[in-house]
């Protein structure tokens, strides 16, 4: 008399998008820019260099996204071993990314028309875009000297999306918000400006067309190719990052919810076990008008199982009144 | 012409702490099969049928009331449960469990059981559906069980064990046993350990909570 099955109809599962912000805080674009010198100094400077929204010895810095420059000879880093050469790891960057991304060891990089054999890496922090990117938030601004470039990524111009091995694809493109500036967005000679891999939330940079000259559509950024020392263009990637300071992106995930409609007909539960309900220890109802016009008030929905576990419970936001006159009809919603 | 109110209410429910446990085990448990209204936190004196603005301002001093959220311990929440009875109802169902609080030494057992009064208009004692226990730390007992009622659903409950934490445990019967725990060191440097034990009608609804103590042996 206190419990009601639910019928199978009163279940709907739901699938919803959910797009937010991507950077500590909810900042919708990360305009500071720090890196933490024990990081770059560390083994794992060798590779990549993690980006901060605050300085890296405050309580509340992140991680919010890696740099790390990948090449196919093994150019811009120091070798493993001087007897070996092309392996260092620029080298281990670029297979470790062509592994994931093309899934074949023959295919290079393709950046719009323009085959590359290097390429610099943004990788998100998982944390940060949560389940995906979402294409068409991109907004990033890289700045080297007087020359400034805002690239975007370019779905919101395909009108068909094109997937690698690692899911969908965008090209990034000289516009904003998803939309080139002019025609394709391209470089003239060297491509697009790289990749958005959303469903894996990295970007990957072409560094050729980033190292043009500003009529060549680049911004002559300094990509390091020698092998005397490592992380050169991983730093100058990060101070273009850094100086163009605006970086925009939202993140992308589906939640699943699993909706229960908890309906409660006009004969029922117009009754309460509420001590308050009662006088005395006898069961008297409190006030004579309840015996014949009960009145409750319904606060909190319970989800029980078969053998009466309470599994999860709701509260609604205020009391609502139930008696022989009303029905209620309260949908409850469990996201997983 | 106006229009009318054709909205749904909708809540976010959050899982219990029981319910993260059935979760966890993957055993076919976490599976929402009923459901319960409440009216946690409501209290009927403030309700007044001698409103001088008459009838609709009774529940005045309800029905704009602030709510808490909701409690993911389940023996704190959804204590006061909403029956469905026959209109006229004057007295509520009320239980008896012949003790206001148990107090057993280390090893001791004791059966409970309840009594429904009020219950069908006074015509029977006890509930065919037998009564719902919940023990709110199930570490204190080696034994806790109910027996009455072979309902497979009732001996699933029954059958159920959980062991070295400190989470509630149902069981279902017209009987429910109990042997306090022989484990010294649950006690620590204390000298008696403390739960509650909260019976609830399977058919009435009606609720009981008393305090349960276990005591060391010296």
């Amino acid at each position: 008399m206190s419990f009601k099955r639910l019928d199978p109809q009163d279940f709907v599962v739901s699938a919803d998008s959910i797009t937010s912000t991507l950077w500590s805080d909810a900042q919708p674009t990360l305009s500071t820019f720090e890196t933490s010198s024990t990081q770059e100094a560390g083994s794992s400077g060798d590779y990549y260099l993690s980006v901060y929204q605050t300085a890296s010895s405050d309580a509340t810095a992140a991680v919010q996204f890696d740099i790390a420059y990948g090449n196919k000879q093994g150019s811009g880093s120091i070798a493993y071993n001087s007897g070996v050469v092309g392996k260092s790891p620029t080298s281990t960057i670029y297979g470790q990314y062509r592994t994931m991304v093309l899934g074949d060891e023959n295919t290079d990089f393709t950046f719009g028309d323009f085959t590359a054999d290097e390429f610099i890496a943004v990788p998100i922090e998982r944390a940060r875009y949560k389940e995906g990117l979402f294409p068409g938030s991109l907004n990033l601004t890289l700045t080297n000297g007087s020359d400034t470039l805002n690239i975007t990524d370019n779905s919101k111009d395909v009108s068909s999306i094109t997937f690698v091995d690692s899911g969908r694809k965008f090209e990034l493109v000289s516009g904003s918000n998803g939309t080139a500036y002019s025609g394709t967005g391209y470089t003239p000679g060297s491509g697009s400006y790289g990749w958005m891999l959303p469903d894996i939330g990295i970007l990957l940079l072409n560094s050729k067309a980033l190292e043009g000259s500003g009529a060549d559509g680049g911004i002559g950024l300094a990509v390091t190719r020698s092998n005397g020392s490592n992380g050169g263009t991983n730093t100058s990637t990060f101070n273009a990052i850094s100086d163009g300071a605006s970086f925009q992106l939202n993140s992308q995930e589906t939640i699943t919810s699993d909706f229960v409609f908890v309906r409660a007909r006009n004969a029922e539960f117009n009754y309460s076990e509420n001590p308050s309900y009662i006088s005395g220890s006898t069961g008297e109802v409190l006030y004579d008008e309840f015996i014949n016009s009960p009145q409750s008030y319904i606060t909190t929905v319970g989800m029980y199982n078969d053998n009466n576990d309470l599994l999860a419970v709701a509260k609604l936001s205020k009391p609502l009144l139930k008696d022989f006159t009303k029905e209620t009809l309260v949908r409850v919603k469990l996201d997983f | 012409m106006g229009y009318l109110n054709n909205s749904v209410v909708t809540v976010d429910a959050i899982l219990t702490k029981k319910g993260r446990e059935l979760l966890a085990k993957n055993d076919g448990s976490f599976r929402i099969t009923q459901f319960a209204l409440a009216d946690d936190e409501i209290d009927y004196t403030l309700y007044n049928p001698t409103h001088p603005s008459g009838s609709s301002y009774y529940g005045e001093a309800l029905e704009n009331m602030p709510l808490l959220e909701a409690f993911p311990n389940e023996t704190q929440i959804m204590k006061y449960k909403l029956v469905t009875l026959p209109r006229g109802t004057s007295k509520m169902p009320v239980l008896d469990l012949g003790y206001g609080s148990i107090t057993l030494k280390q090893g001791a057992t004791l059966s409970i059981t309840p009594q429904t009064l009020n219950y069908l208009s006074g015509n029977q004692t006890f509930e065919s559906s037998g009564y719902t226990a919940i023990i709110s730390d199930v570490r204190l007992f080696n034994t806790f069980n109910g027996v009455g009622v072979n309902t497979e659903q009732a001996q699933a409950a029954n059958s159920t064990t959980t062991i070295g934490t400190n989470v509630s445990k149902t069981v279902v019967g017209t009987t429910i046993n109990l042997t306090a725990t022989t484990v010294n060191t649950l006690f620590g440097n204390n000298t008696q350990l403390q739960a509650t034990l909260t019976v609830i009608g399977r058919d009435s609804g009606a609720r009981l909570t008393i305090p349960v103590t276990v005591t060391k042996n010296s």
